[in-house]
């Protein structure tokens, strides 16, 4: 009895601390539930950064001048660079688990873990590695802005570096769009094109919207200061964002009853289909099963890479 | 000229032997960093390991951004913008090594990448070495803007080097046989393809005479002394001899170059004359 | 003399949790517990911290003195964001004066018809 009114009040303790405040590191005791939903989060932004890299890396080496070969050489490199982060912040919470990153690849590979929705979408043309940096960095900013409260110490500070270099991210997308769409009519047709493509999946990005109740993993998030704002908050500041300035370029938005109100500033707009959503992240999606062979591939095939500089390396 | 002289690249514009020299050496460090680049940037994303994945990426940028600067140099020979020196010249015009070009292995970075990662450093350590050979030289070289180039690229060639050297010893001292295996394969591969390296198509004098590339017929043999006592030094024997087959400082090239200029190019060929 | 034998420290602080440890100085001790009790009184008498790292020093690595040389990178400009400072006045220009579909921009509120470039 006296055990677990003990363990309850170490409960109490964690929640008062968050409550503060406080923030919780690896090394800190934390509930077993709050570990898990961290991982959850963690792992799942960990992977999506790291297959995140591959749509843009389609046009890497076919980006038009020496200066945009640089920029995106650059923008994909930090990708892997938020990979990294990430993948390590994940590891250190499930080293209790007695898991790490060979564990969290191959749930990524089998499906198990999935990786962000946008992530599948094809990318045609140049104009879509412009679209990715400027909405789909765009709207990345805005969630992880939210996250950079997180209770948790180590995704904070990632976090932290990571929206620093999203910056470059968004400029860098920017400037590829502002170029198409000053451009040629072949060019502004390509961005156009690009945007329309695009459209559907940066909805989806924030997930589907909240009804009148929250999910109990979102109710949970929000408990532990892991998340402070519902999926159709952040989709409202990504239209409030970019809206405008995507119809100053005289661009089209695909949705004829996109609107805010004039009162109330909420923004109507055409639900995509969630349906499609669920099979995308279910590895459904367009690109999804050649991105993954991809890296698969070359992950599987650099083991002995791994295998030599890792610390048990065979002798 | 006195052989101290040295003159800035708006002179030299006007003097054919020092104009015919500072391009075709530019000609050769530019594509040689072009086409290294391409290689380098396929790895982008794929790399064995997720933190050397973002340390080769800044390698595969670094290179780029040398050969960005090695054309804008002949740019201001007037031979066109950098842009249409780097993506319009067609294979025939490349001045790049024929061991640059060769695949990180089979499939492409699109699709069923089986690429070679001993290979792929083992290549890069020949080119690194080469490089540093030239800028070296080029330090002294007549015409100004190579020296200054040679001195800041010099900077972030040492690390290359070492990034490669290393890795190479890591492979070799911590692998097991199949990975030793694999170096050496790698050195073969390498060392097949290295004929037309350290090699100035036949310029060698031109490039002494004018002191636009100092020593030139002396970095051929200086080159492979280091190889050599750095691959020995390690217990590597190389491979006598390479085999000789194409020489790209003159030209010939195999139809991987061709394969990468065409996705190198592809963007900037849709719309001539457009701003990117 | 007497050979007393120590352990060199080195000490890192953290003011707020959102930010990284930062290096201090460096403290003599025989044990982990001693450095981090001695950290605290030797450096943090006046500024507050929320965490503390001690460090022995032959833990630590650092680059030698060439490599130091050699880490003289050349300028990246394409990955600042100073590069593309030009984009503020470009969505200032087309917020006041937004291009049309087929790309033509528009003069303060102008039709179709008035469209031209950024000229003037």
């Amino acid at each position: 009895m006296a055990q677990t009114a003990a363990i309850g009040d170490r409960d109490a303790y964690f929640l008062e601390r968050l409550d503060r405040g406080d923030r919780i590191e690896a090394e800190d005791w934390m509930p077993e539930d709050y570990r898990q939903q961290l991982v959850r989060l963690i792992a799942m932004h960990a992977v999506s950064e790291i297959m995140g890299a591959l749509p843009e890396k389609e046009w890497v080496p076919r980006a038009p001048t020496l200066y945009r070969k640089l920029a995106i050489t650059a923008k994909v490199q930090d990708e892997v660079g938020h990979g990294q982060l990430l993948i390590r912040v994940a590891e250190d919470l499930m080293r209790p688990w007695g898991k790490g990153r060979e564990d969290i690849m191959a749930d990524l590979f089998s499906g198990r873990l999935k990786y962000h929705n946008v992530f599948h979408m094809a990318t045609p043309t140049w104009a879509d590695a412009g679209i990715i940096g400027w909405l789909v960095d765009g709207a990345a900013v805005i969630t992880q802005g939210m996250s950079l409260s997180c209770s948790y110490a180590p995704y904070a500070r990632a976090l932290g570096r990571i929206v620093e270099e999203e910056g470059f991210h968004i400029q860098h997308g920017e400037s590829i769009c502002m170029a198409l769409a000053e451009g040629t009519p072949t060019q502004r047709t390509m961005l156009q094109d690009a945007l329309t493509r695009w459209w559907p999946a940066l909805l989806m990005f924030f997930g589907p919207p909240e009804k009148s109740q929250l999910s109990t993993h979102q109710l949970r998030n929000m408990r532990y200061r892991i998340r402070s704002k519902t999926n159709e908050e952040l989709r409202q500041r990504f239209f409030t964002k970019y809206v405008r300035r995507i119809w100053s370029l005289g661009l089209t938005i695909p949705d004829a009853t996109l609107a805010q109100d004039g009162v109330t500033k909420v923004w109507t707009y055409q639900q995509p289909d969630w349906d499609e959503f669920r099979q995308i992240v279910m590895n459904h999606g367009p690109r999804s099963r050649a991105r993954l062979d991809l890296r698969a591939t070359t992950y599987q095939e650099g083991t002995w890479v791994r295998r030599m500089i890792a610390h048990h390396s065979p002798a | 000229m006195a052989r101290t002289e040295r003159r800035s690249i708006q002179e030299i514009k006007d003097v054919p032997d020092l104009r015919v020299a500072t391009q075709a050496v530019l000609f050769q460090l530019a594509d040689d960093d072009m086409v290294i680049g391409f290689r380098d940037q396929e790895w982008l994303g794929l790399a064995p390991h997720i933190e050397e994945d973002v340390a080769f990426g800044s390698i595969a940028q670094e290179e780029i951004g040398h050969a960005a600067h090695y054309y804008e140099l002949l740019s201001q020979l007037d031979l066109g913008s950098r842009d249409d020196l780097a993506s319009l010249r067609p294979a025939e015009e490349r001045r790049n090594s024929v061991l640059l070009e060769r695949p990180n292995g089979l499939g492409t970075y699109l699709e069923s990448p089986h690429f070679d990662w001993a290979f792929t450093i083992m290549r890069h350590y020949f080119h690194d070495v080469w490089e540093m050979r030239c800028l070296g030289a080029l330090t002294q070289s007549a015409a100004i803007e190579l020296g200054l180039a040679a001195d800041k690229i010099l900077a972030e060639k040492r690390y290359h080097r070492a990034h490669q050297e290393l890795w190479i010893k890591t492979m070799l001292d911590r692998g097991d046989e199949q990975s030793q295996e694999r170096v050496k394969k790698a050195l073969a591969d390498t060392n097949e393809w290295a004929a037309d390296l350290p090699d100035f198509g036949g310029q060698e004098c031109l490039f002494e005479e004018t002191r636009i590339v100092p020593g030139a017929s002396t970095l051929s043999t200086s080159f492979w002394q280091e190889i050599d006592a750095f691959t020995g030094a390690l217990g590597l024997p190389r491979p006598s001899g390479t085999v000789t087959r194409l020489n790209g400082r003159r030209g010939q090239h195999t139809p991987a170059l061709q394969e990468a200029l065409e996705v190198w190019s592809e963007v900037y060929r849709l719309e001539p004359g457009a701003q990117w | 003399m007497e050979d007393l034998s120590f352990d060199v420290y080195e000490v890192f602080a953290q003011s707020d949790s959102l930010s990284p440890h930062v290096h201090v100085f460096n403290v003599l001790a025989s044990s982990v517990d001693m450095a981090l009790a001695l950290a605290e009184e030797n450096f943090f008498r006046r500024e507050g911290f929320i965490n503390l790292w001690v460090v022995r020093r032959d833990h630590i690595h650092q680059l030698g003195f060439a490599d130091r040389d050699g880490f003289k990178k050349m300028a990246k400009n394409y990955r600042v964001t100073e590069d593309y400072k030009y984009l503020v006045d470009k969505w200032r220009q087309y917020r006041e004066h937004p291009m049309t579909a087929n790309g033509a921009k528009v003069r303060g509120g102008g039709e179709d018809g008035t469209t031209v470039d950024s000229g003037d």
